[in-house]
């Protein structure tokens, strides 16, 4: 009977907005539990430190087959990452990301947002996404597109106050994501319409 | 602030396995918040290439979320040089007398103690060294 398991295949990442999660396919053996165990090595690894490899202590013998590397890819470099699987008295071989990772590869959505009219206040609620985000909140009069007004929010802590609307008119407002570390940005969200209280009232 | 945090998770371990506290690697004899603004590119330049190239590969511990962490902070300090090296390549970056007898200076501290406990009294300093680059923005 062969002594080694089989090495874990189809090993990819998945990254959406700066977080990092690698996958593969389970290893099966009859009547056994597999468990798995994963290794990074970033670029200075590679290129200082003999190219020694750094276990993730929560992805050490786990039996799932997904971890989240998020924490380990903190740097805006090459990441190599392999993984490999313990059945009874048996191991494997380790199998290994094909190519690098580098964050700067990330998928970035446009963020969730609620947009609210206060009276005359034209408020946005922005999802809270972690510290590496910042948003760029573009607002306009509707019907104005080309007198855009834009806001750059580096946190996200309470409601932003974005304007003060003229009486029954319509605002819209749509936001980007901004990630500094990579310097990149999402595509816009869709644009929220709201109107402001009191009836428009027309000057003669 | 990705460094910092990761430094911060691992800065009471580190600097408790520095024996020599009468020392410093960055700070003696003089501070760096001494070093004029022109020449603040240069050493800021010259002292990330020193961690990377010296101190952090002599870092390693038996405790492997440290190991993790001083991964984090060596990853994010090649990014960073590799960014200094293009303002060198452009000459936006020069070295001036003093930020070379700054550096001397640096070396000969670092040199001055056997290897593992001049790296880790270098990386238990990271916080002097952040602390500065940060108010040379």
């Amino acid at each position: 009977e062969d002594a080694r398991l089989p090495p874990p295949q189809n090993i990819s990442i998945l990254s959406t907005n700066m977080r990092h999660f690698l996958t593969w396919s389970p290893v099966t053996i009859q009547g056994e539990t597999v468990r798995y165990s994963v290794e990074f090595q970033g670029e200075y690894e590679r290129e200082y430190a003999n190219e020694s490899w750094i276990p993730i202590g929560e992805c050490s013998l786990i039996t799932a087959t997904v971890c989240n590397i998020t924490e380990d890819i903190s740097a805006t470099v090459a990441y190599s990452l392999r993984v490999r699987a313990d059945g009874g008295a048996r191991r494997s071989e380790w199998g290994t990301l094909k190519g690098f990772f580098n964050r700067n590869t990330t998928s970035l959505t446009p963020p969730l947002m609620k947009v609210t009219a206060d009276g005359y206040h034209l408020l946005v609620e922005l999802e809270d996404m972690g510290p590496a985000f910042q948003f760029c909140v573009l607002y306009w009069k509707k019907g104005e597109e080309s007198r855009m007004q834009q806001k750059m929010v580096k946190e996200v802590s309470s409601t932003v106050h974005l304007d003060t609307m003229e009486a029954g008119r319509e605002y819209c407002v749509k936001a980007q994501t901004y990630v500094d570390t990579i310097n990149r940005s999402s595509s816009f969200s869709q644009a929220q319409c709201v109107r402001a209280q009191g009836d428009r009232s027309v000057w003669l | 602030s990705e460094i910092r945090s990761s430094f911060t998770a691992i800065k009471a371990n580190i600097q408790a396995r520095d024996p020599v506290r009468t020392l410093s690697i960055l700070s003696h004899p003089h501070s760096l918040h001494r070093v004029q603004s022109s020449d603040k590119c240069c050493i800021i330049h010259k002292v990330f290439n020193f961690y990377v190239d010296k101190v952090f590969k002599h870092c390693q511990t038996e405790d492997t979320y440290v190991n993790r962490k001083i991964s984090s902070i060596a990853n994010s300090f090649l990014s960073i040089k590799r960014n200094l090296e293009q303002c060198h390549i452009q000459n936006k970056c020069l070295c001036g007398q003093e930020s070379t007898e700054k550096f001397k200076q640096i070396l000969a501290n670092y040199e001055g103690l056997n290897v593992t406990s001049a790296a880790m009294k270098s990386l238990g300093e990271l916080d002097i060294l952040l602390d500065w680059v940060e108010k040379s923005r």
